[in-house]
């Protein structure tokens, strides 16, 4: 019930706007299925299969990803790399976050190093079996983000100089492994079928631990914060935890 | 073209680049001499790709060595060469005035990498020759482009650019699933062989038609063209010089490139005169529109900003000449004298906005009303602000005067004489606005003293705008023969 004509011209709008999309939705429906009829995606993946045994993989979403269309996947992982550079470049992280109580820190200590061990085995795995670099890098990361909720303000990562290394060592391994291979006369990121599971092997542990990094340093959300920045045992005695009643304390920067 | 010493520019325009901005990632405290370096590799690989062209013809790539529709093609041909060398000379410019731009460590820090990276996206966006490549070389470029743009970190312009990335992130989206249709229907993803498919399955015309409407709007939102600019002028008007400049000249002309690319190459068999009249009336509502804004802009960068939804607006005039045009001598003119505005104005912009950003440095401001005496305590600033204003009007002998010239003979010559008149206002719009800086710029007060202020600054601006003006309009003649040899165009 609304007495503000410009509110119930907005709800006319919004409901206009509703309902051209919903159309446009429908013709794109039809339109997408026209061109099922044509029948031609199946024939790219009986390619994608045949090719296989040259690939260095038995995963062919894999072979896609590191191989045939490896160039996309270098250009992506520069994405990220931007994406992350874009954050760190507004500013600081934000801080405030308390230690862990003893119930988090004992799931922490459970879960990151399972988590750890999980994004290892995937990225083993992607050679024959779904997984892969970009799997195992989110598993990483998302370890990344435990620690941080857990209260380090660094997201379990070292000084910021080495995490710009982690930072780019997926995109560095990889266009050097390309450009090594166009020097040796190969062709850019053209793999001879005996060394590409290796060379494939070697782009996929720096990408997963970039991808890792870049995800976890995402969550901290700013420039790293220095060593000072680690809460210490006198920080927490000086600051108790506020009763559960009370209303949160305003976090600076958010 | 399997030769890999010939092919190898190619891959080195967007390798070296990607390499530089890992560097000056890496190692922050060397970031400016490493990006001077990378920005000079970047130059003479684009310089080397350009010779290549002019050599041999089209160069092209399959990467990875495998069938044509399985993996990803490199592919340069005239237009592509004639504009990556545009793009990596005024990147060059960009880079070392901004050696003297930035002096913030975190923002020189902050500066390089995402520059550099932006440059390998717009190296890799015009040697693409793969719809989804495309797509991921957009996404490069746009979050490259944002981030950049927010660099000067107050609140305006991180507004104007978190809108800049969404709306960009929409255009993105929109190509994609273009590209979805396209895929889905034809089987592959490569430039060549869709363009193929589509000139042989005329039933798929709904298909077709549907992916380039998708495609062609999501990029038209990226280029900016009226009434999808809203974006622009304050995203490129906040961000710092160096990256308005390369925003403003560079960016924005990418995304035209790949409409021209797609309509010309892919689409062309299933293009009408409606369509490429709608997106003509579009670019003669932007052309008006820019030019009347820029000319009540009371901000020098706001004015540079809203030319240049003007320039665009420009270039899609060209789309229903071309379709009007038979192949041959005419329509060759036509696609070189396109060419020649999209060059002009990349220089051209490029130079205003660095001398824009110099002024603002040097007054503490860049409104208008308030220049006076700038020609005196900047003059080479000025000059260069007067070259590259009258690059954007179209006087001779800069190459859009050239190219208005060849555009408006083309539009006499197909009976749309009323591009003729869109032409001339926005060429008496373009002047008002020029003159106005200018009149306040030049004061009645004494000679300078010295040309020169601060030469580190003031050279790269002033040599685009040279460009712009003399080399580009006295010397255009082998842009015909790069054209000639990429053959580019699905009639020609």
């Amino acid at each position: 019930m609304s007495a503000d004509p410009g509110a119930a011209r907005r709800r006319d709008l919004s409901l206009l706007l509703a309902v051209l999309l919903a159309l446009l939705g429908v013709a794109l429906t039809i339109i997408y299925f026209m061109a099922l009829q044509a029948g031609a995606a199946p024939r790219l993946a009986d390619l994608a299969y045949a090719r296989l045994p040259g690939t260095g993989v038995q995963n062919p979403v894999t072979a896609v990803l590191l191989n045939y269309r490896a160039y996309d996947t270098l250009m992506e992982l520069a994405v990220l790399l931007a994406a992350l550079l874009g954050i760190w470049s507004l500013g600081p992280a934000a801080p405030g976050f308390q230690r862990s109580g003893a119930v988090l820190a004992g799931m922490v200590s459970w879960i990151v190093p399972l988590l750890i061990v999980t994004g290892g085995y995937l990225l083993w795995v992607g050679g024959y079996a779904p997984g892969g670099a970009f799997q195992a890098g989110a598993l990483l990361g998302a370890a990344g983000v435990i620690v941080r909720l857990a209260g380090d303000p660094r997201a379990g990562l070292p000084a910021e100089a080495a995490q710009r290394w982690l930072l780019v060592l997926g995109v560095l391994v990889f266009t050097l492994v390309g450009l090594g291979l166009m020097v040796f006369g190969a062709g850019f990121l053209t793999y001879p079928p005996k060394l590409a599971k290796w060379l494939i092997l070697a782009i996929e542990m720096a990408a997963t631990v970039a991808i890792a990094v870049a995800l976890a340093a995402a969550y901290v959300g700013g420039r790293p914060p220095g060593p000072e920045a680690r809460p210490t045992a006198a920080d927490e005695d000086a600051e108790p935890q506020p009763p559960a009643s009370s209303p949160r304390p305003p976090v600076p920067g958010r | 073209m399997s030769d890999p010493l010939m092919t190898a520019p190619l891959v080195l325009c967007i390798a070296l680049p990607l390499l530089g901005a890992l560097l000056v990632t890496a190692l922050p405290r060397w970031s400016v001499s490493l990006g001077i370096v990378s920005a000079l590799a970047t130059a003479g690989a684009a310089v080397a790709l350009t010779a290549a062209v002019w050599q041999q013809g089209t160069l092209h790539l399959i990467l990875g060595g495998w069938d044509a529709t399985l993996a990803i093609a490199l592919h340069a041909d005239g237009l592509a060469a004639a504009l990556i060398l545009m793009v990596n000379l005024v990147g060059l410019g960009i880079s070392v005035y901004a050696t003297d731009y930035f002096h913030d460590r975190l923002r020189v820090g902050a500066f390089w990498p995402l520059w550099l990276l932006l440059w390998a996206a717009l190296n890799g966006l015009f040697l693409a020759g793969d719809l989804f490549n495309l797509y991921v070389m957009l996404e490069l470029l746009g979050i490259a482009a944002a981030a950049l743009g927010a660099l000067t970190g107050n609140r305006d312009a991180v507004a104007a650019n978190l809108r800049y990335l969404l709306v960009g992130l929409l255009g993105s989206i929109s190509y994609l699933l273009g590209v979805a249709l396209l895929y889905t229907a034809h089987g592959t993803l490569d430039l060549g062989l869709v363009a193929q498919r589509i000139a042989a399955a005329p039933e798929l015309f709904a298909v077709d038609a549907a992916a380039m409407t998708l495609m062609v709007a999501g990029l038209a939102l990226k280029a900016a063209l009226f009434p999808l600019h809203f974006w622009l002028p304050p995203a490129h008007a906040n961000a710092p010089a160096p990256v308005s400049a390369a925003l403003s000249a560079l960016v924005v002309k990418a995304a035209f490139y790949l409409i021209l690319r797609l309509w010309l190459d892919l689409f062309w068999p299933i293009t009408g005169m409606a369509a490429a009249m709608l997106l003509a009336s579009l670019g003669a509502v932007a052309i008006v529109w820019g030019s009347w804004r820029a000319l009540r802009a009371e901000r020098l960068k706001l004015l540079a900003a809203y030319s240049t939804v003007a320039q665009i607006g420009y270039l899609f005039l060209f789309l229903p000449l071309l379709t009007a045009t038979p192949p041959g001598p005419a329509r060759d003119d036509l696609l070189a004298a396109l060419l020649l505005m999209a060059l002009t104005h990349g220089f051209a912009k490029a130079g205003f906005f660095l001398a824009a950003g110099l002024v603002q440095t040097h007054a503490g401001h860049d409104r208008i009303d308030d220049l006076g005496g700038t020609a005196q305590r900047l003059p080479a600033t000025t000059f260069a602000i007067a070259m590259a204003g009258s690059a954007l009007i179209g006087l001779p002998p800069s190459g859009s005067f050239i190219g208005k010239w060849l555009l408006m003979q083309s539009a006499i010559a197909t009976g749309q004489w009323w591009w003729v008149v869109v032409v001339t206002t926005g060429s008496l719009l373009a002047s008002a606005y020029v003159f106005r800086v200018l009149s306040r710029a030049f004061g009645l007060e004494p000679t300078p003293v010295r040309f020169v202020t601060d030469a580190r600054a003031e050279v790269p601006a002033l040599t685009l705008a040279l460009v712009s003006v003399a080399v580009l309009g006295l010397a255009s003649g082998p842009l015909w023969r790069l054209l000639e040899l990429g053959s580019a165009g699905g009639g020609a």
